[in-house]
């Protein structure tokens, strides 16, 4: 069963004269149980998906689509005070930037502990509450590696390493139990024991509470080795999604093809010292967008057709937004 | 945090020494006899003057002057008045705290009524309501305050009659000096009628306050307001409130708190319009505060009050906004870490 499922998701700004698209027509399901990869180049509306669906938006962003629901109930229309249970219980945000999405003036034990919701805490009386929640809070930092709790627990934001950091808003999003994670480039920067160490756990809680997790990242490696399913984004639009092990090895799209060969270890023949395929310039800026197709301009397979945006095709549950795709004779 | 308090300490009697030069500097440049601006003394004939000069070491090089001019004002010896004759360390200790009991009511109010209500109304940005306060803050901001002490003296005690014109309390009333505060004073006061005497300092005390209070509450609400939208703004709000807290755990654990910080330094240059203003209010009303004795002392050319006068102020000014200055840093844990690029 799909928890989050967004259909045509497209978000617009005003920059002065002009109205861009940020997001245009963006779909993307998590279903139960599933670790699902969110792709895209730097700038391609990555954080923008995980903003729109935490209820995050600046106010200046005007936001539609067709369906942004979970579990079958539409998070639009819901009432403000349902839709702050959904994320207070069912849904955990980790943001992109996380020493800015830390109050400066709390230390990171009251923030881990303000995030355990209610329901989690045992005892009757307010001193016995105290306590529990200082012990979930204690065992959530070490579930997620941070070995001196006494030393950070008292910490203010500003005084502990980006990567505590990093853990920490990782610590407060899983204290809560929620069904889904959404981790906007957890592993940002840091370095590869520890990366490894965080990307080891969220696999765990898959397997073991099956936790469902939107995975944002730029680290192909890491997201070909944890996630079943990925959906990849260029330039606000959705440009493949399907399972894992079928796009890595027939990608329909020219772009996923691309990302996929520019990192090198996903090519086993590649002979040694070639140079990198990669695609010529970069993604376009929003206010330039190309009508059509918005990777016309680089693709290689380009036709007068793409002027024309493509629409959703669907081959089993791998979908695809090209008019040439790759692979086509093989299926 | 012994660094902190030591650093303070050496910028705090740094500036002390400088206005005492100053000071003393004025005994040289004001027009007349540096012996009599000095000590507010006239000499009646020679020997009495050199006898003055010689204990006023006026005889030696200007450090020495100095030094123990610096001396005289720490052990209490002001000079005295050139009008009175009285020393003006008595004289002062009955004018400051009248001023000091103004400003302290005046920032009671806008305290007690200008953050809350600059926090409501940053809550609620943007809507009427906040516009409604937003602009008539900014109305009362704009009123030169001795144009509203007018107006108050105007209206309340010539149309209305409901409050007296000036002074402090009614003269029926024989009020000993213990504090200086004259509310306390009622309170510690023996054989009053103490109710009927505080309504009637109360009624005194009344349009003064008002008129100070109303500006710097005008000032507190802005500043408040502001502050609250922009920590709106901040990204750990938006992380608070995707966590699923509600509107009252992220207003009373993330926002009072970092709206705070930002205006506590403001709060202490407000501290000095306050002071001025209550200076300047003291005058219309015949408050018998410093800035009330300060211009009689200009009218009277009383160059000695002038001297003493100018230092007290500056030093009353300077005592609390470093003061307030240290509380902030004391309170504000992301501090410690510009601690080098500051004082
Ligand atoms: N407030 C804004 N006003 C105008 N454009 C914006 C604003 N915020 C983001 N954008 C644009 O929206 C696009 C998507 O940004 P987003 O942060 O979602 O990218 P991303 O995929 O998360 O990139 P990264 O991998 O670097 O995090 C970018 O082109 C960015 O310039
Ligand atoms: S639609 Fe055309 S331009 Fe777009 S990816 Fe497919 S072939 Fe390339
Ligand atoms: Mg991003």
């Amino acid at each position: 069963m799909a928890l989050l499922d967004i259909k045509n998701l497209t978000l617009e700004i005003d920059t002065g004269q002009t109205r861009v698209k940020a997001l245009d027509k963006v779909n993307l399901t998590v279903s139960s149980g599933e670790i699902r990869a969110l792709v895209g180049e730097s700038g391609s509306g990555k954080s923008l998906i995980v903003s729109a669906i935490s209820g995050a938006l600046p106010p200046q962003w005007r936001m539609t689509a067709d369906r942004l629901s979970w579990r079958g109930e539409s998070l639009l229309s819901m009432s403000t005070e349902q839709r702050r249970q959904v994320m207070r219980r069912d849904i955990a945000v980790v943001f992109q930037n996380p020493v800015s999405a830390l109050d400066p003036s709390a230390t990171l034990g009251q923030q881990l502990e303000e995030s355990i919701p209610d329901e989690l805490v045992r005892g009757n009386w307010f001193w016995q509450r105290g306590q529990n929640r200082r012990k979930i809070a204690i065992g959530a930092v070490h579930k997620v590696g941070i070995k001196h709790h006494r030393h950070y627990l008292s910490a203010y934001p500003h005084q502990v390493p980006t990567d505590i950091c990093q853990k920490f808003m990782i610590a407060m999003a899983l204290v809560s139990q929620p069904k889904l994670l959404i981790a906007d480039d957890p592993t940002r920067g840091m370095e590869t024991t520890t990366k490894t160490q965080v990307l080891k756990l969220f696999t765990r809680l898959n397997q073991t509470k099956s936790l469902s997790i939107l995975f944002v990242s730029h680290d192909l490696l890491a997201i070909a080795s944890m996630s079943h399913t990925m959906t990849v984004l260029y330039a606000g639009q959705t440009v493949e999604s399907g399972k894992m092990k079928h796009i890595r090895k027939r990608p329909l799209h020219p772009y996923t093809k691309a990302l996929l060969d520019s990192a090198p270890s996903f090519r086993n023949n590649l002979p040694p010292k070639s140079t990198l395929p990669t695609l010529e310039g970069t993604i376009p800026p929003l206010q330039h967008m190309p009508i059509g197709c918005r990777l016309g301009p680089r693709c290689p397979r380009a036709q007068r057709d793409c002027v024309v945006t493509p629409v959703q095709r669907r081959i089993h549950d791998h979908t695809y937004n090209c008019h040439f795709p790759l692979h086509m004779e093989k299926l | 945090m012994i660094n902190v308090l030591t650093r303070y300490l050496t910028l705090f009697v740094l500036t002390l020494l400088v206005l005492a030069a100053l000071s003393f500097s004025l005994a040289y440049l004001f027009p007349g006899d540096v012996l009599t601006n000095l000590t507010g003394l006239t000499p009646q004939n020679d020997m009495q003057r050199e006898a003055l000069a010689r204990q006023y070491k006026l005889d030696q090089p200007y450090v020495v002057q100095f030094y123990h001019y610096l001396g005289q004002l720490l052990s209490g010896n002001w000079g005295h008045s050139f009008i009175s004759g009285l020393p003006l360390r008595e004289e002062i200790g009955i004018a400051m705290p009248a001023t000091i009991e103004l400003a302290t009511y005046a920032m009671l109010i806008a305290l007690i009524v200008g953050v809350p209500v600059g926090y409501y109304a940053g809550m609620r940005s943007y809507t009427p309501i906040d516009h409604t306060i937003n602009s008539v803050s900014l109305f009362s901001y704009s009123f030169p305050v001795f144009w509203l002490a007018l107006l108050f003296i105007l209206v309340f005690s010539l149309e209305l009659g409901i409050a007296p014109l000036s002074g402090r309390v009614s003269l029926l009333f024989d009020i000993p000096d213990a504090t200086g505060f004259i509310l306390l004073d009622i309170l510690l006061a023996e054989d009053i009628d103490k109710g009927l005497a505080l309504s009637d300092a109360l009624h005194h005390m009344a349009l003064p306050t008002l008129a100070i209070a109303i500006i710097t509450t005008a000032a507190m609400i802005r500043m408040t307001r502001r502050s609250v939208i922009d920590v709106l703004g901040r990204p750990y709000i938006t992380a608070a409130r995707s966590r699923g807290l509600s509107r009252w755990q992220i207003f009373s654990r993330h926002i009072v708190r970092n709206a705070l910080l930002p205006i506590l330094p403001l709060m202490a240059i407000q501290i000095t319009t306050l002071i001025t203003n209550a200076m300047i209010v003291e005058t219309l009303f015949s408050w018998p505060g410093i800035g009330n004795w300060l211009i009689q002392a200009i009218y009277q050319r009383d160059y000695p009050a002038l001297r003493v006068g100018m230092l007290a102020v500056s030093t009353l000014v300077i005592t609390l906004t470093i003061l307030v200055d240290l509380f902030n840093r004391l309170i504000d844990p992301s501090r410690e870490k510009y601690e080098r690029a500051t004082v």
